[in-house]
């Protein structure tokens, strides 16, 4: 008897675990001083100091809040008419449209999101705040519906005639009578509606334009790079506040019980005279602060004093973004997306107009051929001599003469070696740049190799290695080089993106595909790790600055692009993102692999290029044969 | 002049007729019952007079005026809802007081009204209750109350007291008479309970699929049935073919009855009412019909026994009891045998209910 007791309590106490634990971690390390995911280092509101004295974080707090409560009163309002509606059909026609009702709330929230989309786009209705407001709506008046529903169902239709009866009119006996009934129904509706709004990620992703952000969509465009605890910061808030809109509306709905009970009078009473009153007053004033804020978001958007930028998450040094509003008197509105395919479709679908965006070399070549892209005039732009001749001729290969894109970062692909795990030949050869992609075949390193988990990046290891172009598409090579992968297989001790500079800081691993971006990151953490680009030549990489053709501030769009290339704006975003910069009035680094390729390296190199739907399908199948081969 | 006149209301629902050339006329104070089994489209009456319903054609006159289309809010008619239909977010206070704060009578006055009418119906110090914490005869005070403090010239009831037990049903049938006595005013009661239609009203309106069937005093209502279904419906009755053989004289089971009906010629089948309570039984030959007790039962207050005599089987009530067996002769005395014209077929049911129909008319 004791025995299952404990079980049963045990059992409560796994269920309980299983379903805070994640959420109470996450608030807890909100506190933490630290930045650490896994050690305490000390109490701190530091995080949500900085939480709120973010800007962006602040709008999105006030975007995510005003759309709330907008699309919850709205969606309300047209959810409570069509239960009127609903109520006076005949139980088959009634059926019907409640099954219309339910079927988007069955429908994935990425089909809502897309269609909604596609619909603006149809429609030439370019992506904003109004876009998400409108798709929220949509989204929230089926829940409405279906919460203030049972309500009217269960309501007798004998009291609004009683109140007619008595010399009511229609509306005095709605508003009187029908609606103190219907009122925890709408409350719950309203309450549900908020919180849905409040959660959603899916579809305001795909309907919010340029400069929007929600809360949970900048915490999505902030992961890039990694978590900040002023994230754990915002989540905690938000589950807070989402907590406590659950337990009000919970207390609310909950009255109809509490009534049955003798003499509870007065709790029956919230929704009439001067509790009504007062709820009324409070929810008008939250709508005055919305409007006011609505109006005010439509102010600081519109006119061309605004620089709408698409960026990487955390690819810029945020100060340097009000140093910039500060010195030119454009304000900055910065989205951020967290691939390159993420970004292609926004510019070329225009679901959102921006000034400014970065992308990757065989992206900028791809929107070069379909005419998104507007040629930059040099002359708006003094500082692009900076640029570095190595980085020139780097942009030869994907915007010959460079004419449509500004360099941001760039870097190339190489081998990460640990000093103390490697023999001295090895490193001979690798400070002496002669290192072969052949030592990551070697069986001496069996058990201690990083491979890159990606696919052109592995493909382009084993065409150095067999001489072939990384561009090729000659699926006779394609399997060659495919077989080579596999031999590797046994000697890889883990295939690994991002987290490669991490098992190489940890000491995991004596050799690692690495990107030279990651490297000055692992060089500070461990100082035994150094790099090299074998001398077969390797892949490199630029992230570029480039004015899409459809550029509404072209002005702007300039100041930005030569502000970018000042020498404090270089030294500042160096510092932050700590990739290569290609800018001459950075100190010289020539001699570094890491930072500045000599220019024979640079000569062996190739910059990676899009390869078109059947090139793709051609590695990809390719890719998976490599990966599933045991 | 009439209160309220009702003239050829017609209703039907999805092609299906639920009243018919219906025609009624309402006296001011007369308190006048439709009675009928559900579907007879007696709430459908109520609801074109509370304004809920409008008539596919025919008038509803208010006083000599056109009110057929008239909102039920402009109406000076208050109605008693089946289920009560109190305001449950309201005490009683506020529900009494619904209909005067909407004509916008001041507040003592509103104050007085509402003390008044908690007294009328044995409630007083209810004020600051909450409706939960009501019995069901309660609510249906309250229901009442807050209809007639709007001071109206017509109540309408709609089954007000169909949810109510036996013994409440009773008390609250006593009420109900005597706040219409104190109040002066017309009731239209909608009830499908004979006992509280005969008990209560001035006036009874039988009624079935929609057609009126008989008007009359509960007294007329119930010794003279108009028809079978009148008879049927109203209390149990023997209802045996017969030969109206001349004035005066009908032929029963093969035996002549003496009767107080003429007017049907001769030798015309008709059918022939007995209440059971009418029925005389007495020692075999010293009735007209003998027969033997087939059955027993007692039934509270009377015996009832079946008794087959002359090829019938009839019902008859008595306080003395007969065993089951016994041979008994049964006799009627003429004052309590009612002779009604018989359908030639079913078909013709119809259409003489509605010849009972435009008679009623005319003479509204």
């Amino acid at each position: 008897m004791k025995n299952r007791r404990f079980l049963s309590g045990l059992y409560l106490v796994l269920v309980a675990l299983f379903l805070y634990l994640p959420i109470g971690t996450l608030m807890v390390l909100s506190f933490n001083s630290g930045k650490s995911m896994s050690s305490w280092q000390g109490f701190s509101l530091k995080w949500y100091q900085e939480m709120f004295s973010n800007q962006e974080i602040m709008h999105a707090l006030g975007n995510t809040f005003t759309i709330a409560l907008w699309s919850a009163s709205i969606a309300t309002v047209i959810g409570v008419l069509a239960c009127i509606a609903l109520n006076r059909m005949n139980e088959r026609k009634r059926s019907f449209f409640l099954g219309l009702n339910n079927i988007p709330m069955l429908n994935a929230d990425i089909v809502t999101g897309i269609s909604i989309m596609m619909m603006f786009i149809m429609f030439g209705i370019s992506l904003n705040y109004g876009t998400v407001l409108f798709s929220h709506i949509t989204f929230c008046i089926p829940y409405v519906i279906l919460s203030v529903m049972p309500k009217f169902r269960q309501l007798q239709n004998m009291t609004y005639e009683a109140a007619l009866d008595l010399g009511a009119t229609p509306v005095y006996a709605f508003f009187k009578i029908v609606l103190p009934d219907l009122m925890p129904g709408i409350l719950s509706g309203f309450m549900l509606s908020f919180t849905m709004s409040v959660d959603d990620f899916v579809i305001t992703h795909f309907t919010r334009g340029a400069g929007i952000d929600t809360l949970s969509t900048l915490i999505y465009s902030q992961l890039k790079v990694g978590v900040r605890p002023t994230m754990y910061a915002i989540s905690t808030v938000i589950f807070i506040i989402v907590l406590l809109i659950l337990v009000v509306s919970n207390v609310l709905t909950s009255d109809k019980v509490k009534k049955k009970k003798k003499d509870d009078y007065k709790v029956s009473a919230r929704f009439t005279g001067k509790r009504l009153f007062a709820s009324t007053a409070v929810f008008v004033i939250l709508m005055g602060l919305c409007v006011y804020y609505t109006v005010s978001v439509g102010k600081t958007d519109s006119g061309s004093s605004t620089v709408y930028v698409y960026n990487f998450g955390d690819y810029i040094d945020p100060d340097l973004v009000s140093e910039f509003e500060e010195e030119t008197g454009y304000s900055v509105v910065m989205d951020y997306f967290d691939t390159n395919e993420e970004m292609y479709p926004v510019i070329k679908n225009k679901t959102a107009d921006y000034d400014v965006i970065c992308a990757s070399d065989y992206m900028i070549e791809k929107m070069i051929g379909e005419n998104l892209l507007e040629p930059i005039d040099f002359r708006n732009v003094p500082n692009a001599e900076y640029l570095t001749s190595g980085i020139r001729s780097v942009v030869e290969d994907f915007d010959p003469g460079m004419k449509y894109c500004i360099p941001h970062t760039w870097g190339t692909y190489g081998i990460a070696y640990n000093k103390s795990l490697i023999d001295d030949e090895t490193l001979r050869l690798m400070e002496s740049g002669e290192i072969s992609w052949k030592i990551l075949w070697d069986k001496k390193y069996e058990g201690q190799i990083v491979m890159t988990n990606s696919l052109r990046e592995a493909y382009m290891v084993a065409a150095e290695i067999l001489g072939y172009s990384i561009n090729t598409t000659d699926e006779k090579q394609v399997s060659e080089m495919t077989d080579l992968l596999i031999e590797q297989k046994p000697l890889v001790y883990a295939y690994a993106n991002d987290n490669c500079r991490d098992l190489m800081i940890g000491g995991s691993a004596a050799l690692g595909v690495i990107t030279s971006g990651d490297v000055l990151y692992a060089r500070d953490a461990n100082s035994d790790i150094g790099y090299a680009v074998p001398v077969e030549g390797t892949e490199v990489w630029t992230d570029c600055w480039a004015v899409p053709a459809s550029v509404g501030n072209r002005e702007g769009a300039y100041a930005w692009l030569d502000f970018l290339l000042s020498e404090e704006a270089a030294e500042k975003n160096f510092e932050y993102i700590q990739y290569a910069i290609p800018n001459t009035q950075l100190p010289d680094f020539s001699g570094d692999p890491v930072l500045s390729p000599s220019e024979s390296v640079l000569a062996k190199c190739e910059t990676l290029k899009n390869l078109g739907t059947e090139g793709d399908d051609l590695y990809s199948r390719y890719w998976k044969k490599a990966k599933d081969n045991k | 002049m009439a209160l309220i006149e009702l003239v050829d209301l017609r209703k039907s629902y999805d092609g299906e007729v639920v009243l018919d050339e219906f025609s009624l006329s309402i006296r001011e104070n007369e308190f006048i019952t439709l009675l009928g089994p559900s579907g007879c489209g007696k709430t459908t009456t109520l609801r074109i007079l509370g304004g809920f319903t409008v008539p596919d054609s025919g008038k509803v006159l208010f006083q000599g005026e056109d009110i057929t289309n008239l909102a039920p809010n402009k109406r000076n008619i208050n109605t008693v809802f089946q289920k009560y239909a109190l305001f449950p977010h309201m005490n009683i206070a506020e529900n009494i007081a619904f209909g005067l704060k909407i004509s916008g009578k001041s507040q003592s006055y509103i104050n007085d009204k509402i003390k008044y009418a908690l007294a009328l119906v044995n409630l007083k110090g209810y004020e600051q209750r909450s409706i939960d914490s009501l019995s069901g005869g309660q609510q249906q005070r309250i229901a009442i109350a807050r209809a007639i403090v709007n001071e109206p010239k017509v109540l309408l009831l709609d089954e007000p007291l169909g949810a109510l037990d036996l013994k409440l049903r009773q008390e609250m049938q006593y009420e109900l008479m005597r706040l219409k006595n104190e109040l002066g005013i017309t009731f239209l009661y909608v009830t499908h309970d004979q006992e509280e239609a005969l008990t209560m009203s001035d006036k009874v309106v039988v009624m079935n699929r929609g057609y009126i069937q008989q008007v009359g005093t509960p007294e007329q209502i119930y010794n003279e049935p108009e028809n079978a279904f009148v008879a049927d419906f109203i209390g149990d009755s023997n209802i045996a073919d017969g030969i109206m053989l001349e004035d005066y004289y009908v032929e029963i089971c093969g035996r002549v009855f003496k009767c107080i009906d003429a007017g049907f010629g001769k030798n015309r089948p008709v059918d022939v009412v007995i209440r059971p309570e009418d029925i005389v039984i007495g020692r075999p030959g010293e009735g007209i019909l003998d027969g033997v007790v087939t059955s027993t039962v007692f039934i509270g207050m009377h015996y009832e026994m079946c008794i087959e005599a002359g090829g019938f089987e009839w019902v008859a009530q008595n306080t003395v009891r007969h065993p089951e067996g016994e041979h008994v002769s049964i006799s009627v005395i003429p004052d309590n045998i009612q002779i009604m014209n018989k359908p030639q077929s079913e078909d013709e049911e119809a259409i003489s209910l509605e010849e009972v129909l435009g008679e009623e008319g005319e003479q509204g």
